[in-house]
């Protein structure tokens, strides 16, 4: 017997509305946060990610409100990364209502964040979000939206991640991500082969059978989708019957 | 019209437990409070201990009335355990420092599997079919009773087969998260708010 593989919804959350675009650019406005949440539940999604691109003070303080609406009316883990740089930071997100923080920048400059937060939170709730893109014949880690280049193998930083206290990875191929030409499976399986916690792919989801390579093929434990399902490409249904269909284990959606 | 039965969170202070609030407020008749300080908790219809934070520091927010939390439950308060919460009915935790309430003799112990914590969906295998199927949990430690009587049911982590909901009395515990185990989850607390207020 083992875990379920995990389908997890991610939602861009700007100035507390969820927005749809190429990361930055081109955003749209696409509903509200908490509605949305709900409606991937009913739909079988096992897991909720908010992912805050707001710039500002202002947008943050809505980010906090939006994630305490939701804790109240959405029974499946949520998650909330953008813009988390200290412990406080960390606080003020899980008692909004958050069930984990993911962490980017600031645990590639401040590692020892990741190790401060789970002492006093857990483990289970530090998720150490990692942008990777390809560098030769390995992947090299990115930070601030991935516009800064960090000095750090992606492979190796996600070991450190996890030794450091890290419970869960969320591994970002930016080469794929918005490409729908599927997960980076060589980047997933070489990450999910040496950490002994849960990783969960992310960028490049184009189709449901691009989940089940990224388990399949890529040992993930659980595979990101946002636009593919925003816009009914496919469907949480769709997606888990294929996961189903290739012998992965999945939750039934109630 | 009766008074409203009075559900009561103790309030370790770590983390999240809006969903939890919002699952246990069945609504008419039913008050859900929050409570920080453990004798004051146990002025309650029925006591829940929530699972975030970590043992010692909860056994900490414990200690000036886990003698008395210890007395009422094993009295017959309706209890119910979450995670951590779950794991304070024991004796001790190999986590850290600290004692549980020491309503159910084991101890607490890290899960033996490669991947710990133990994060995701898992089957919870019973015969009672009040438990949902699969549940959602978030854990890197298990309970371990002194006798196996209290168990209700098992989950398997990797080849670590664990006690997932354990009883005793009126106190049950559940090693997962039934407020983030969606609709199945909601349905188990609220059959135990229903069972109090019955």
């Amino acid at each position: 017997m083992t875990l379920t593989r995990r389908l997890v919804v991610c939602l861009d959350v700007k100035d507390g509305r969820v927005v749809k675009g190429t990361r930055f650019l081109n955003l749209r406005d696409v509903g509200d946060p908490t509605e949305l949440a709900s409606h991937y539940e009913a739909d079988g999604a096992d897991e909720i990610v908010f992912l805050d691109i707001s710039a500002s003070v202002e947008g943050r303080s809505t980010l906090l409100d939006v994630v305490q609406r939701t804790a109240e009316r959405l029974f499946i883990p949520l998650t909330v990364g953008g813009g988390i740089r200290t412990v406080a930071d960390v606080t003020n997100v899980l008692r909004a209502g958050a069930d984990k923080v993911a962490i980017n920048s600031a645990a590639v400059t401040n590692p020892h964040l990741l190790t401060e937060a789970s002492e006093v939170f857990g483990a289970q709730c530090v998720v150490s979000s990692i942008d990777a893109r390809r560098s030769g014949a390995t992947w090299r880690v990115f930070t601030h939206g991935g516009r800064i280049a960090a000095d750090l193998n992606a492979i190796q930083w996600a070991r450190t991640s996890a030794s450091l206290g890290a419970g869960e990875i969320l591994l970002t191929s930016m080469d794929r991500d918005g490409s729908r030409d599927g997960y980076d499976i060589e980047l997933t399986r070489a990450v999910a082969d040496v950490v002994n916690v849960p990783v969960v792919a992310s960028g490049g989801a184009g189709s449901a059978s691009d989940v089940v390579a990224a388990m399949d093929l890529g040992h993930a434990d659980a595979a990101l989708v946002a636009g593919i399902l925003h816009d009914s490409t496919t469907s949480v249904g769709e997606i888990k019957s294929q996961m189903r269909a290739a012998s992965l284990r999945v939750r039934y959606a109630a | 019209m009766t008074r409203k039965t009075v559900i009561t969170i103790f309030d370790y202070g770590a983390g999240n437990i809006h969903s939890l609030v919002k699952a246990l407020d069945t609504g008419d008749g039913v008050e859900v409070r929050l409570e920080t300080d453990p004798v004051a908790a146990l002025r309650t219809d029925a006591l829940v201990l929530p699972g975030v934070g970590a043992f010692s520091n909860a056994s900490a927010r414990l200690s000036t009335g886990a003698h008395k939390m210890r007395e009422e439950i094993l009295a017959g308060l309706p209890t119910l355990g979450i995670c951590l919460g779950m794991q304070l009915l024991f004796d001790s935790s190999e986590e850290g420092e600290g004692s549980g309430l020491g309503v159910i003799p084991g101890r607490v112990r890290r899960l033996r599997a490669t991947r710990v914590p133990q994060i995701g969906w898992n089957e919870i295998e019973s015969l009672d079919e009040s438990l949902p199927e699969v549940a959602y949990f978030a854990n890197s430690y298990v309970c371990e009773p002194d006798s196996d009587d209290c168990i209700v049911a098992y989950s398997t982590h990797e080849r670590d087969r664990f006690a997932s909901v354990v009883s005793a009395g009126n106190a049950i515990g559940v090693q997962f998260h039934p407020e983030k185990s969606s609709s199945a989850g909601v349905t188990f607390v609220r059959d135990f708010v229903n069972g109090v207020c019955r």
